[in-house]
């Protein structure tokens, strides 16, 4: 008998996870025959073989070795991912005044608009771009850290000019700025994040890893309380069960008015103005050698 | 005797016997224990059923009583209708094999009538609010409020068994008093009974206690509509009390787990069900840990598909 008790627990078993268990194995199967054709699907080439390979330009110094590694390799995988160029230089120089722009040939005393030339020509004329050397896809982007001047541009080319505006500009800058005066290799690292999270258009679940992990605990324990919480019965006994002809004679039933007052207030109402806007990055111009660019600037 | 209430093939010829610590089987000669308070019980050997005449007679004898309505089967269909979802029960609780073992049983209760006069006095106060232009008003009026009643208690039940636990007896109730019949000894067989064996006064206590929350129940919901209410004074004097003695319908089911009991009552006249089923901690392990792990290899397997699209 305890072996027959034991077969049936194990189909009563079966039997109540079917669903579970058929449906893992299909989403199984799927991921595999996805994972095997994209394994044999060709990468996309890079068709741009004129842009030099390397990325992160720390002319300010402001990275040690180690972070200028591993911000080379993140932007390497991304660039794979994204199919754009992904590029970060670091200066300290004056761009904006009179002597700055009679220094070094600005074409203005202005500092975003020097911060945005440099860019533009810098993405120009090392021919940056994942598709084509020029108005390739891509982004750079260009941190001075000149004491007084210190601030961002992100230039944008391509494919990520006419995905980028200005709301989506902004959103890079706003991760650079959270942690670059603290540790600026983590704001470079949040700058080629960020921008993977824009233009990573991958489908995914609406939450983490972590997500992952923990939710099912949740569930699970949810599931146990709702499978062991249990009452003996519940009380269907009527109040007028056992009362003759299912209710009681009433002899008297008074309700005399003794007193009676009435109060009265104002109604309070309230209005309040809002304001307040927000104006921040940059659109669409032109760079000195004609290439269309897009981008936007945060000064400190 | 064929027995049209429990469905079973067991039942046997209505026997007499001598009551004692143990009886002889008029069947077949078999000695059968019999408990103090034991009115029908079945032969272990030959399962015919005994009656002991001198239990249900004289001062023992039943003014009423409500026959088996439901059979051995049906109990067993609504046990398993009932705890089918009770996902960490141990795989053999509803077995064909354990269910068979559920005994019907006619409980002794007492039933006890009050004609009862009611009366309560209070304070009752009603809010209205209302706006006018730019103004709110709220108006509180204070009553006197003033109620009387005759409340008739019928029948009102209380097990009469020092075995039965009175939290479950007082749970398998309602009884449907419309199918409440004269006694006759004849509906015992197939069943397991008992005589009282706790007096009309000692079981009194439930009843009353049944009685004055019902009444006060009753009381409160005939001076509803009020925001609030103090009470002045409130009353359920008893004018008159009457009390009988019958045999209500009960199946009983004891599932053994881990050297503990879990009884189990169901109503034998309308299939209520009280008690809670028993817990297997391996089986409780094995499908919460089983959920966990299909729920965090679903989400996994969707996150990587959706990484591959």
């Amino acid at each position: 008998m305890e072996n027959d008790f034991r077969k049936e627990a194990g189909k009563q078993y079966l039997h109540y996870f079917r669903f579970w268990f058929m449906g893992i194995g299909i989403l199984a199967l799927i991921c595999i025959v996805l994972g095997i054709r994209n394994s044999r699907r060709e990468e996309v080439p890079r068709t741009n073989n004129q842009a030099p390979a390397e990325r992160v330009y720390d002319y300010a110094d402001v990275l040690t070795e180690e972070e200028e590694e591993a911000l080379r390799r993140y932007i390497d995988k991304t660039e794979k991912k994204l199919k754009i160029d992904i590029v970060l230089v670091t200066f300290s120089q004056s761009v904006e005044g009179e002597a700055a722009m009679k220094e070094y040939g600005l074409r203005s005393q202005d500092w975003e608009q020097n911060m945005q030339d440099i860019a533009d020509d810098f993405w120009d004329e090392n021919h940056y771009g994942y598709n084509q050397g020029f108005e390739g896809d891509g982004v750079l982007l260009l941190h001075n850290w000149y004491e007084g001047q210190n601030g961002e541009h992100l230039s944008t080319s391509g494919s990520v000019e006419r995905a980028f505006s200005v709301r989506e500009i902004d959103r890079v800058l706003d991760a650079v700025d959270q942690y670059y005066d603290t540790d600026p290799g983590r704001a470079y690292m949040a700058y080629v994040k960020k921008v993977e999270s824009l233009l990573d258009r991958t489908p995914a679940l609406p939450f983490s890893w972590w997500t992952v992990a923990i939710l099912p605990i949740i569930i699970a324990l949810i599931y146990a309380a709702g499978g062991s919480a249990q009452k003996k019965a519940e009380n269907t006994v009527a109040v007028n069960a056992y009362v003759a002809g299912g209710k009681p004679e009433v002899n008297e039933k008074t309700d005399a008015l003794l007193r009676k007052n009435v109060t009265a207030r104002r109604i309070e109402t309230t209005s309040s103005d809002g304001g307040g806007g927000h104006s921040g990055g940059g659109g669409h111009h032109h760079s000195s050698s004609g290439a269309s660019h897009g981008g936007g600037s945060h000064r400190h | 005797m064929y027995c049209p209430y429990c469905e079973s093939e067991e039942s046997g010829e209505r026997a007499e016997g001598q009551t004692g610590a143990l009886t002889v089987c008029p069947n077949c000669g078999g000695e059968v224990p019999v408990e103090e308070h034991t009115s029908a019980t079945r032969c272990p050997y030959c399962d015919s059923y005994l009656i002991f005449n001198e239990r249900v007679e004289g001062q023992y004898e039943p003014q009423m009583m409500i026959p088996f309505q439901i059979g051995k089967e049906t109990c067993k269909e609504s046990l398993r209708e009932k705890f089918k979802r009770c996902l960490f029960a141990p795989v053999d609780f509803l077995s064909e094999a354990r269910l068979n073992s559920i005994q019907g049983y006619y409980v002794p209760y007492w039933f006890y009538d009050y004609d009862t006069d009611c009366r309560f006095q209070g304070e009752g106060t009603k809010i209205r609010v209302w706006r006018s232009g730019d103004k709110e008003y709220t108006e509180t009026s204070v009553y006197e409020v003033n109620r009387s009643m005759d409340i008739h208690f019928e029948k009102i039940p209380a097990d009469a068994s020092e075995q039965m636990p009175d939290d479950v007896m007082d749970l398998i109730a309602p009884f449907q008093y419309a199918q409440m019949t004269a006694f006759e000894p004849k509906f015992m067989s197939g069943f397991y009974g008992e005589k009282y064996n706790m007096s009309a006064d000692a079981a009194e206590m439930r009843a009353k206690a049944l009685m004055q929350t019902d009444a006060e129940k009753l009381l409160r919901e005939s001076y509803a509509g009020y925001h609030s209410i103090k009470m002045v004074r409130q009353d359920v004097t008893v004018k008159s009390r009457k009390v009988a003695y019958g045999l209500l319908p009960v199946w009983k089911y004891i599932y053994h787990y881990k050297e503990k009991e879990y009884p189990f009552y169901v109503n034998g006249q309308t299939g209520k069900i009280v008690g809670t089923a028993p817990f297997s901690g391996r089986k409780f392990m094995l499908y919460t840990g089983t959920l966990w792990a299909c729920l965090t290899a679903g989400l996994a397997l969707l996150q990587v598909l959706l990484g591959f699209l």
